[in-house]
């Protein structure tokens, strides 16, 4: 679901477990501690980078 | 000069609806040279200890695009996917790989001749020395071929604009067949409507030619055919079912785990604003998916489609 009532919303992300090899694979470069971190660290990133580039 | 220091090895003219298949070694140059001009060259390469082993159009144009040159590799098939030859020299660089070799099935369609001039089979006629059939004819990397893709997304040939003495420079990153032909499409703009005579050189190459060459990376996965669950080339024409076959695909059964994330509303709204909803619609996870793989591809991914980065760092 989409809502925004709560101030915190849970997402739950289906991945197979050569997906998680390569998540697990990346954290030992040292960007995150955890897989959740990561995933958060890269919605920030994309984000970023987009609204970056809209504003030239 | 490393060219003017090159040691002939041998030289000859391919005449009009003509191919030959030379053997060329590791380390030895093959150039493919205009004798006149405007005529395109096709061509099909095998690995000389394991014809099982050839340079496939599709890796090649996946790793260097549409229209390889000079500084670009011509791969092998999957499983092998070895850097069979190095461009070294393009003086043109205008060469396709996106359109397969004509054939006789197209000048009896499209022109009412049963036998004419074309490509698959002087290319299958060039390789019968060497006991290669018709059916072992693989993609053709078309040389001197000027193709476009249109808006609609269909491939073209436009005319070339080649002159006497243009060529192509290949370095043997191993023992190869290689088979050029002199395409046989005179009723079609791909040599300008006319057959010319081609120069075919093969050369030693000089250590400033090799020292040219991008390191080029090694695999795990570039596999040989002793590492083959069947390494045995299949003999009949007729295929059956092998009774004993247990099937062996890796990383199977694919499963799949739950991994839940807390966004807070910051974090949420960035999500909202960047979800694929088009692709995806409520399925928050399938988008988020979507968002972290593609960070990751653009974050790490040193060349698109999963090419091989090269030391040159041209892959592209």
């Amino acid at each position: 679901m989409s809502s925004m009532d709560a101030a915190k919303s849970r997402i739950s992300i289906r991945l197979n477990q050569q997906q998680l090899e390569l998540i697990d694979r990346t954290l030992k470069g040292g960007l995150a501690e955890s897989r959740e971190e990561l995933l958060h660290l890269a919605l920030k990133e994309y984000a970023a980078k987009r609204e970056g580039a809209a504003r030239g | 000069m490393a060219e003017m220091d090159r040691k002939l090895v041998e030289e000859r003219i391919l005449q009009p609806g003509t191919g030959k298949a030379l053997e060329v070694r590791k380390g030895q140059i093959l150039r493919i040279e205009q004798a006149s001009g405007n005529q395109c060259v096709d061509f099909n390469c095998f690995n000389l200890h394991d014809y099982k082993e050839f340079m496939h159009c599709g890796r090649t144009r996946t790793v260097h695009g549409f229209n390889p040159t000079e500084g670009d590799f011509l791969w092998s098939a999957p499983p092998r996917e070895n850097a069979m030859l190095y461009i070294l020299k393009d003086t043109v660089k205008r060469n396709d790989v996106l359109f397969p070799r004509c054939s006789a099935f197209l000048y009896e369609s499209a022109y009412g001749f049963d036998v004419h001039t074309n490509c698959h089979d002087i290319q299958a006629e060039a390789q019968r020395e060497y006991g290669l059939t018709p059916d072992d004819v693989h993609d053709s990397f078309n040389f001197f071929m000027c193709t476009e893709v249109a808006m609609d997304g269909r491939a073209t040939i436009t005319r070339q604009n080649t002159k006497a003495g243009d060529h192509v420079d290949l370095l043997a990153m191993m023992d190869v067949l290689a088979i050029p032909n002199v395409c046989g499409a005179d009723v079609m703009r791909t040599s300008n409507f006319a057959l010319k005579p081609v120069k075919i050189s093969i050369f030693e190459a000089t250590e400033e030619d090799l020292a040219a060459v991008p390191d080029v990376p090694r695999m795990k996965s570039q596999r040989v055919p002793s590492q083959f669950r069947n390494a045995t080339i299949k003999a009949t024409r007729e295929l059956t079912a092998d009774p004993g076959y247990v099937p062996e695909f890796a990383n199977t059964p694919i499963v799949e785990e739950e991994i839940v994330i807390e966004l807070d509303a910051a974090e949420r709204a960035l999500f909202e604003d960047h979800a694929r909803r088009d692709l995806y619609g409520d399925d928050d996870g399938a988008a988020f998916r979507d968002i972290f793989f593609t960070w990751w591809e653009e974050r790490f991914l040193n060349a698109h489609s999963g090419a091989p980065s090269t030391a040159s760092g041209k892959a592209t």
